[in-house]
């Protein structure tokens, strides 16, 4: 619960100072992660979902939310390809389901990715099969981001004009 | 002479039926359900005596042998350097304010106050939600959000709130230690005057608390009074409500 709140304070400072300006300004902001992690992951450890519905209802909700979907052992392999070494959250180890983190991480995230399955439909997200290469996503990126953004920047041509007359 | 047990006579369960148990949506993974500690908020203002009156309670309980452990605002080992930090840069808006405090909060729920309830203790909560609903109602954040966003604090068995006017409050902050940045409300911009600041503020404050009287069965207490008198009131209700549940404890049997 702590945990979750922290974390909502910071998203509350970052939007406040760092996405809701730049939005009034008219520009394109892309957050890396947003609410919907904070929904996964919080879940994960057992807060309530409607409650952390209601308490980030103060965060914009996006014009487009992607969401970079990879099975739960390719996610493992990645990270251990690169030998990172696992942060303890990261892995669930707060949670004390497995001494080990690699299989720490493997429960949790696993876990983790079953709640972003309900967030697809609830949100609306993108899904993104991001088992494939960069190219290939980037690719596919860009044709589902395009749309969006030229309906914006038409929009803000709209007012321009308005501001003009 | 001020009660609030009038009509509350009754007691036993001050805060409805919801006293011991969340008040909303609650912890999910942290079970309270019939957990033997009591848990005693007292509210009111900033100067009110509160503190003053906690520490009283504190000994006289603990000599008719209950295990007390006191829990104060912004005092989790967590939070309290952020929030200090937070307060003396400008940086901080009014909704990080709230959840700082509710994350202030959250980390002493689950570290302080259900740990110990779980062992039977009465807890003494200097302070408790109500500041929080208060200070960020003056403060035009969402009444709904804000009830919904604490429905994960426990409903106290007793509220006791220290109720006092401006002017008498007036009297004692500048007696005392005097007015402060954020007592004042100066983060609102009523303008440069603190004694002005301070006055609109807390009027603005006791108003707020006022209104949450029924919703949360405040037990008003008249602290315009002398400490002792204050004392004696609290002294009454809390025995009368705990020697209503079991007779105090024995220390040492003879």
């Amino acid at each position: 619960m702590t945990f979750s709140l922290l974390h909502a304070t910071d998203f509350a400072d970052r939007l406040l100072y760092k996405i809701i300006p730049p939005l009034k300004a008219g520009m394109i902001v892309l957050a890396d992660r947003y609410a919907f992690t904070a929904f996964a992951r919080d879940a994960t450890r057992g807060v309530e979902r409607q409650w952390l519905r209601e308490l980030y209802s103060f965060a914009v909700r996006p014009d487009l939310s992607l969401y970079f979907k990879v099975p739960i052992e390719v996610s493992v392999d990645r990270l251990m390809a690169r030998r990172v070494k696992l942060k303890f959250y990261e892995a669930g180890m707060d949670l004390g389901w497995s001494t080990n983190p690699v299989e720490s991480f493997r429960l949790f995230q696993g876990k983790v990715l079953d709640e972003y399955d309900r967030l697809v439909d609830e949100f609306g997200l993108q899904v993104i099969d991001a088992s494939g290469s960069i190219t290939e996503q980037q690719r596919l990126v860009r044709t589902v981001v395009a749309p969006v953004v030229n309906a914006r920047a038409t929009e803000a041509d709209m007012v321009a004009v308005g501001d003009e007359a | 002479m001020t009660t609030g047990t009038e009509g509350e006579a009754l007691n036993g369960a001050n805060g409805g039926s919801l006293a011991g148990r969340y008040y909303g949506r609650g912890i999910p993974y942290l079970p309270i359900a019939g957990y033997p500690g009591k848990l005693i908020a007292i509210e009111g203002t900033d100067g009110v005596g509160r503190t003053t009156q906690i520490q009283l309670l504190r000994e006289w309980l603990e000599v008719k042998g209950y295990g007390v452990v006191e829990t104060g605002w912004t005092r989790s080992p967590l939070m309290q350097p952020t929030i200090e930090l937070a307060k003396s840069s400008n940086t901080l808006n009014k909704l990080t304010f709230v959840l700082l405090y509710a994350t202030d909060f959250a980390d002493r729920l689950e570290k302080e106050i259900i740990p110990a309830l779980k062992a039977g203790f009465v807890v003494l909560s200097d302070r408790y939600i109500f500041t929080a609903l208060a200070r960020a109602g003056v403060r035009g954040i969402d009444r709904s959000w804000l009830r919904s966003l604490y429905g994960f604090a426990i409903a106290p068995h007793l509220v006791f709130y220290l109720n006092v006017d401006v002017k008498t409050l007036i009297g004692r902050v500048l007696a005392s230690r005097g007015m402060d940045f954020w007592e004042s409300g100066m983060d609102l911009k009523h303008g440069d005057d603190i004694y002005d600041s301070f006055r609109t503020y807390q009027n603005r404050l006791l108003r707020e608390y006022a209104s949450m009287g029924d919703e949360f069965h405040f037990r008003t207490v008249d602290a315009r009074r002398n400490v002792d008198r204050i004392q004696d009131e609290l002294r009454r209700q809390v025995a009368e409500f705990l020697e209503g549940i079991e007779p105090a404890p024995q220390r040492s049997e003879p």
